[in-house]
């Protein structure tokens, strides 16, 4: 950690690390103004960790996650920088993906830096391993890495599954756009079909057929050929769907959406989201539609098959008491920023920023008496053209003249606990009287 | 008021919409100031004055700016006192439609149950009548008039607004403020008045302002194939006036009316369209 | 004032220790179905609650969606009348034990019929007229969950604020305005929200807001549904604090309606915890936390366990099957399709075993047809003797759950056909489990689970 690479993110040695956000800023045009919707975020996110990214409306967490495939949509977003560093894995080829002493028995493994081989050079963030820049790669290669590497699901199952399409059409979307030569080695046809009947079929699995290609398929013995195709496309829809435990499987894939209960849904998109393996799955706020009941299974599944396809997980929500369960390590947002990061269990049982304490203790539980559950005072600002100053000084019961004139930045508090606010970090030279001190109680 | 005066600026704000709404006024204090700029004609204004002396005469011509029909009518004198026509035909028609259109559809859409199915039913059978037919069966049974082209025309053309009011009245009473209203122990016929009849209108005075437009439009169809009187100082009969002439490049008396059915039909429909976007609840309530 | 004198005065005393009453209360929707309309059965949103809401105590509703609390709140609101049972308004002890006798006789003689038609007149809110009406109408106001939805987007906050006085004729002009400011200021909001409309403000603050509206007749209840579900967790807290506040300051009694048990165990002094419309447990706070009584309750408890009391891996497994079909409710105790404890006395049908098949592949597709006799017993027809059989097969010795492998009467395989016959039982009803404590559970105590 140096004051150059404040979130120490060194760049020497991070290969477990699977994508690293780098003074991440989204900003929005409005009639208002400049709308600082995520100013200067960084944190990394660990190979097959489940990382918490928690925060009120209008933080920033989903305009974060999104950004990871480029789906907040410019207008009104502009001015865009920072960068996404994503380091994809391949099936690791000395065991085919089924675990060994190579691949540490994961299955897969990163591959090297095409322009260093492996020795360290600018592109990859001196780390040696193949790294993009999910900000400046172009369309088609994020469209690539978008389903297959990257995977999101979405809080409303409803609304981001295709009502007019049906189980099987949508998740044969996903293996025919970036599993097709595995579909055509299940149903058979080896790479050396290079006969017409063979390439069509081949087209066919990539979803390059057009109309009349697609008619003479209807007729056999293409029609056999076609069939043939189609059943190992099933074959592998009904294997992600029982992964997600989905009874009868089968039946389900016949159905549309709008005949499956909430519950349902929402294992169908992670089904969906899971069939190609990806190196990380982004949830925005996956269970806040469901009932509590629904939420405890469809979080048991995540974990679950996190752990099974060793999956990083960045999970978004506002509901702290849910991610504490499910997050190996949690992200605190506000108002764009990032206020506190570290262990789960060590952000809630000690909380070192005072809005994290402020939410911790506003959440109403047994211990808090009837009519005095701490609340934060005073509402989040306008993210317009904000001044370089801490953003909660407003709010804060600590504040003291060095939060209204400077921006705090993320500092060590304990290991890999981290925190922005001059309660820990002041910044060298600053007269005592114009820190904040931890003694100090209500303004 | 606040809002009134916040709406006002947004429909201003958009140059095509503040296009047609320019147009608009210039054409109806061009329908209102009729009789005094021009000289109306006796013993009935509505008529096309004749002047036999100068027969297809073109534009241009001394007494004659737009020039004349075959029949020595004066062409701007009908475009002028056309837009009168049009002004009157649009707001009876779009007056009356509106009117029960909008009390039949908030009648089944609120009142619901039997009431609702009896008015759909009508409405059904009001739908199933073919504009341009009907309108030639009133002709042909009451005579050819302007009138009864209104009358036509008001009868076919409520049963839209019908659908649409009940539509939104349905949709509107399931807020949650309407229960609200009904929680604090009000009327059901006032929370009509405050609380769903305000929220619901919005689709209908859109489609209200471009009928405006559309109405003149059918209107002038029909006059053109003759339900109008003869000789009416109206777009529509205008056209068919000219029409006759037009192969012999006398393209005056078609044209100007023609031109004025269409700025006219555009005019309202910018305003509507403006109107649509300004009022479109999602862009009216911002967080 | 005797019973009598009460019912026959026609103004119930005020103060009374008991707001509401809700006796045997149904609400059922019927589902239509056809060119003509025809009912075809019956959506039965709220299916027999009873329970009562005493003076100045906060009451609240839990359960998840599709168990009717939001209907219930509906109807104790005023707002639909019931299709069954009944809300019974402003009724002190005496009376309510009286009118509980006169319900629960098996006959009544034609003076006590009288009595109990004049309280009814008095106290039961889809009787009452006239004055009673507005009586009840101003001392029960609500709070909806979609604070944006529940404000009229075109309206002033004065008048949205304003509207309860001047609907009941109580001021107008300035006067209002005054009281509005007032009411505002309550809620923690000024004179320079006056003549704001709806969009302006916050989520949290809109909230105030209907609360201020709710506030303005001066209630004695106000039902809250989902009051801060919408809400973040810190303006949540502000709004809590705020409604226990106005509670004390104004002796106000509240019908919490929520999903949340974290709120629900801060803010409610009893809970009725409602599944598939129908009480599952009811009793004081610390009763259904502290040791509850159903296995639902714990399923609730389970997937949303104290923020602060850590993570405590709960032996409980997460719950199985999703909320049955409110149109077909399932025998005995509704909750015995998902129930991990489950004995054979809990109402096992022959619905059970058609939707068990339904998830067994293949075999779901083989059958012909089902014939029920009644809920518990029919018999099932397969296209192939072999189908049958395996399903015999399964239900003897296979995946099928023990309890309903014992609750079986009959068994019997005939050609393509499987007769099938359970033990039928009654509705399980509350009982008893300790002072103010009631359970709907065969079981007369939960098997230990760690927490």
């Amino acid at each position: 950690m140096t004051a150059a690479d404040p979130a120490g993110i060194s760049a020497a040695v991070r290969t477990d690390v699977v994508a690293s956000v780098r003074d991440l800023r989204v900003y929005f045009g409005t009639k208002a103004g400049i709308v600082h919707a995520v100013d200067g975020v960084d944190f990394d996110i660990r190979d097959g960790e489940t990382l918490g990214l928690v925060g009120e409306t209008g933080c920033g967490k989903s305009v974060t996650a999104r950004s990871f495939l480029r789906l907040v949509p410019m207008p009104p977003g502009i001015a865009v920088s920072g960068s996404i560093l994503f380091r994809p894995r391949s099936q690791c080829t000395a065991c085919g993906g089924a675990g060994c002493a190579v691949c540490e028995n994961t299955g897969r493994v990163v591959s090297d830096c095409q322009h260093c081989s492996g020795s360290g050079c600018p592109s990859c963030d001196g780390s040696g391993v193949e790294t993009v820049d999910l900000m400046s790669i172009s369309e088609r290669q994020l469209r690539q890495i978008r389903g297959d590497r990257i995977a999101m699901i979405f809080q409303d199952p409803g609304k981001a599954l295709n009502p007019a399409l049906s189980i099987r059409d949508q998740l044969g979307e996903v293996f025919f756009t970036h599993r097709s030569q595995e579909l055509l080695d299940r149903a058979g046809f080896g790479a050396s079909d290079a006969d017409g009947a063979g390439v069509l079929v081949q087209r066919h699995a990539a979803l390059r057929t057009r109309g009349i290609e697609r008619m003479i398929l209807a007729v056999p013995p293409l029609r056999g050929k076609r069939n043939a195709l189609m059943a190992s496309a099933d074959d592998m829809i009904v294997d992600a769907l029982s992964e997600t435990q989905i009874p009868n499987p089968r039946k389900v894939m016949d159905r549309y959406p709008h005949e499956l209960s909430g519950g349902m849904k929402q294992r169908v998109m992670i089904a969906q989201a899971l069939a190609c393996d990806p190196d990380l799955l982004i949830a925005d706020e996956p269970t806040t539609a469901l009932d509590v009941t629904v939420q405890a299974r469809i979080m048991d599944l995540i974990s679950e098959l996190q752990e099974r396809h060793r999956t990083a997980v960045l999970y978004i929500s506002h509901d702290l008491s849910l991610v504490r369960r499910i997050a190996d390590r949690t992200a605190v947002m506000y108002a764009g920023q990032i206020a506190e990061i570290g262990e789960s269990e060590q952000i809630f049982r000690d909380p070192q920023h005072p809005y994290t304490r402020g939410l911790i203790d506003a959440i109403p539980s047994v211990t808090h008496e009837r009519g005095r559950l701490a609340a934060i005072a005073g509402n989040v600002p306008e993210l317009i053209d904000p001044d370089p100053v801490c953003r909660f000084a407003s709010r804060c019961s600590y504040a003291a003249a060095v939060c209204e004139t400077t921006e705090p930045a993320l500092h060590v508090a304990d290991g890999e606990h981290m925190v922005a606010c001059f309660l820990h970090n002041a910044p060298p030279g600053t007269p005592a009287a114009d820190l904040p001190v931890r003694a100090r109680s209500a303004r | 008021m606040r809002r009134a005066g916040e709406l006002t600026a947004n429909v201003l704000s958009n140059p095509t919409t503040l296009a047609g709404l320019i147009i608009i006024t210039l054409m109806i204090g061009m329908a209102l100031l009729a009789p005094w700029i021009t000289t109306p004609n006796t013993p009935n204004p509505t008529q096309m004055p004749r002047d036999w002396g100068a027969i297809a005469v073109p534009p241009g011509s001394p007494g004659h700016p737009l020039g004349t029909t075959n029949t020595g009518g004066d062409v701007l004198y009908g475009v002028i006192w056309g837009a009168r026509t049009s002004l009157r035909l649009s707001l009876i028609v779009v007056g009356v439609t509106v009117t029960v259109g909008v009390a039949v559809g908030s009648l089944a859409g609120y009142r619901g149950g039997r009431i609702d199915e009896i008015l759909m039913r009508i409405v059904d059978v009001f739908l199933s009548i073919p504009e341009l037919i009907f309108a030639l069966a009133i002709a042909a049974v009451l005579g050819p008039s302007f009138r009864n082209i209104i009358l036509a025309l008001a009868v076919v053309f409520w049963v839209k607004y019908a659908r649409i009011m009940r539509a939104q009245v349905i949709s509107v009473k399931q807020n949650e403020y309407v229960d609200a209203a009904r929680v604090i122990g009000d009327s059901p016929l006032r929370i009509f008045r405050k609380d769903v009849l305000p929220n619901a209108i919005t689709p209908v005075i859109v489609q209200a302002t471009l009928d405006m437009g559309n109405i003149v439009l059918v209107g002038a169809t029909l006059s053109f194939i003759g339900l109008a009187e003869a000789g009416l100082a109206e777009w529509g009969v205008l056209v068919s006036e000219g029409q006759a002439g037009i192969s012999a490049g006398r393209w005056w008396a078609s044209t100007f009316p023609g031109l004025m059915v269409f700025l006219w039909a555009l005019a309202f429909n910018l305003l509507g369209d403006g109107l649509r976007d300004v009022l479109d609840p999602r862009t009216e309530t911002s967080r | 004032m005797t019973a009598e004198q009460i019912a026959t005065s026609g103004s119930p005393a005020a103060g009374a220790d008991n707001v509401l009453g809700v006796r045997g209360l149904e609400k059922h929707f019927p589902m239509k179905e056809g060119a003509l309309q025809r009912v075809a059965g019956y959506i039965r949103a709220v299916d027999g609650v009873s329970f009562d809401l005493r003076r100045g105590e906060t009451l609240g509703l839990v359960g998840e969606s599709g168990c009717g609390k939001t209907t219930l709140g509906r109807v104790v609101a005023g707002l639909t009348d019931p299709t069954g049972g009944g809300v019974y308004f402003d009724l002190d002890d005496a009376t309510r034990d009286r009118l509980d006798h006169l319900l629960s006789a098996d006959a009544l003689t034609e003076q006590e019929s009288g009595e109990l038609d004049r309280l009814k007149g008095a106290h039961r809110v889809d009787h009452l007229q006239g004055e009673a009406w507005r009586r009840f109408r101003r001392n029960t106001q609500m709070v909806f969950q979609d604070s944006f939805a529940s404000l009229n987007p075109r309206h002033l906050v004065r008048d949205i604020v304003g509207r309860p006085l001047q609907v009941h004729r109580e001021s107008g002009g300035s006067d209002l305005t005054e009281k509005v400011v007032e009411l505002l200021e309550l809620v923690g909001l000024g004179r320079q929200h006056l003549y704001r409309y709806p969009h302006q403000f916050s989520g949290g603050q809109r909230q105030r807001i209907s609360i201020a509206r709710a506030l303005a007749l001066d209630p004695e209840l106000i039902v809250l549904d989902e009051p801060t579900s919408a809400l973040d967790v810190s303006v949540q807290a502000q709004i809590l604090n705020l409604l226990h506040e106005l509670q004390s300051e104004r002796n106000l009694t509240y019908l919490f309606i929520t999903h949340d048990l974290s709120v629900v165990r801060h803010m409610a002094d009893r809970i009725v915890v409602m599944y598939l419309g129908r009480v599952a447990e009811t009793g004081s706070t610390a009763d259904i936390f502290g040791h509850p009584n159903h296995p639902y309750t714990e399923a609730l408890l389970a997937a949303s366990p104290d923020v602060l009391e850590g993570e405590e891996e709960s032996s409980m497994q997460a719950l199985e099957g999703s909320v049955p079909d409110p149109a077909r409710p399932p025998q005995g105790c509704r909750f015995h399709t998902r129930c991990p404890v489950a004995t054979p006395i809990c109402g096992w049908e022959l619905d059970d075993v058609v939707l068990w098949l339904q998830d067994q592949e293949g075999l779901f597709d083989e059958i012909a047809g089902v014939e029920r006799r009644d809920p518990f017993s029919g018999e099932l027809t397969f296209q192939n003797e072999g189908a049958a059989a395996t399903l015999a097969e399964a239900i003897r010795t296979g995946p099928v759950p023990d309890a309903m492998r014992t609750a079986l009467e009959r068994l019997e395989v005939k050609g393509r056909t499987v007769h099938i016959a359970f033990n039928p039982v009654d509705e399980v009803m509350l009982t008893r489990r300790g002072p103010g404590h009631e359970a709907a559970c065969v079981l007369d105590e939960l098997p230990s689970a760690s927490s």
